[in-house]
């Protein structure tokens, strides 16, 4: 697997996922288990918890793309994963721009920056 | 060590903290204006093609990436992640020249000539054994995503694949940088729990 590389996953709303399928990333494997979940109105949460973690428990996945108003639904999920592979990658969707403040990343990276740290 | 060189440290590793997230902030506003000229062109493409071309219901049956993402440990602690994109040719690349003729290679003698030995025989059927698997190692082509939504598609629809395929790109070189920010995030928290130790030890060794 390794000398192949790693796939691109995506958690996406319609638009999301076909741009980025469109793009070369989709994959349906020998299960016919896609690498995307398209995201409609009626997908329940846990449906996405769990598609999210059993990307996160794949190893031929480097690369988690999720929507951010998506990831704001799986949130505590999304900062339990503490591993740098797969690395979770927050996107703007067409109705929700991209939000720096609820990044999780950049929230873990800024979240030092209190007073006790710099006395 | 002392406290200064401590407080270097720190500020050294502040500044790299600093200059990540400034490159994070640049890359995120490219990646995010490429998403929307992407949507855009998308958009364009329905508006020609007819509201429900360009949906779920046209995605392929058989999919087979094109892109994948090379994992490279640069330390081997395996803390610092590179990931770089790959992309492969699609099938009208792979195959230019179409074959024409038979499938099988060469042609069967089904009726033998009497005075055929055994020994030629032998040697007829190691050949045949040996092309079998030199069939199985042609490259199966790869479709092109854009031939999912018709052969002849708008030209905005091809201008969102291009944003699309920059996106993918860039969002390795995100995924990277984001890796190293939190790395350096960690090595500065280490950093300033060393100066507060020296710093510490500097107040009784006063007292």
């Amino acid at each position: 697997m390794a000398g192949r590389g790693k796939l691109i996953a995506v958690i996406g709303d319609e638009d999301t996922c076909t741009g980025f399928l469109l793009g070369g990333v989709g994959e349906l494997n020998k299960n016919r288990k896609p690498n995307f979940l398209v995201v409609e109105k009626d997908t329940s949460i846990t449906e996405i918890e769990e598609t999210f973690k059993s990307f996160l428990a794949r190893n031929d996945i480097g690369i988690i793309l999720i929507n951010q108003f998506i990831a704001e639904m799986i949130r505590h999920a999304i900062d339990a994963h503490m591993q740098s592979i797969p690395a979770v990658l927050e996107i703007p969707s067409k109705e929700h721009p991209y939000d720096a403040s609820k990044d999780s990343i950049l929230r873990r990276a800024k979240g030092m920056f209190s007073a006790e740290d710099f006395r | 060590m002392t406290l200064v060189e401590c407080s270097e440290n720190v500020d050294e590793k502040l500044l790299l903290l600093m200059e990540q997230l400034q490159l994070l902030e640049e890359k995120r506003n490219t990646l995010n204006t490429l998403i929307e000229q992407g949507w855009l062109s998308m958009s364009k493409a329905r508006y020609s093609m007819g509201n429900k071309q360009v949906s779920t219901l046209q995605y392929a049956s058989e999919m087979e990436p094109l892109v994948r993402i090379h994992v490279r440990s640069q330390d081997s602690g395996g803390s610092e992640v590179e990931f770089n994109t790959v992309r492969l040719e699609t099938g009208k690349d792979v195959t230019s020249v179409e074959d024409i003729g038979p499938q099988e290679e060469g042609v069967r003698k089904r009726t033998r000539p009497k005075g055929e030995t055994a020994t030629e025989k032998q040697e007829s059927d190691k050949l045949g054994r040996e092309k079998v698997p030199e069939k199985k190692n042609q490259v199966i082509p790869q479709q092109d995503p854009l031939r999912w939504f018709g052969i002849l598609v708008p030209q905005s629809l091809r201008h969102a694949q291009m944003s699309f395929k920059q996106v993918i790109e860039l969002s390795a070189e995100i995924a990277s940088l984001q890796v190293s920010l939190l790395n350096t995030k960690r090595e500065l928290r280490n950093r300033l729990q060393d100066k507060q130790a020296v710093q510490k030890e500097t107040q009784v060794s006063d007292r």
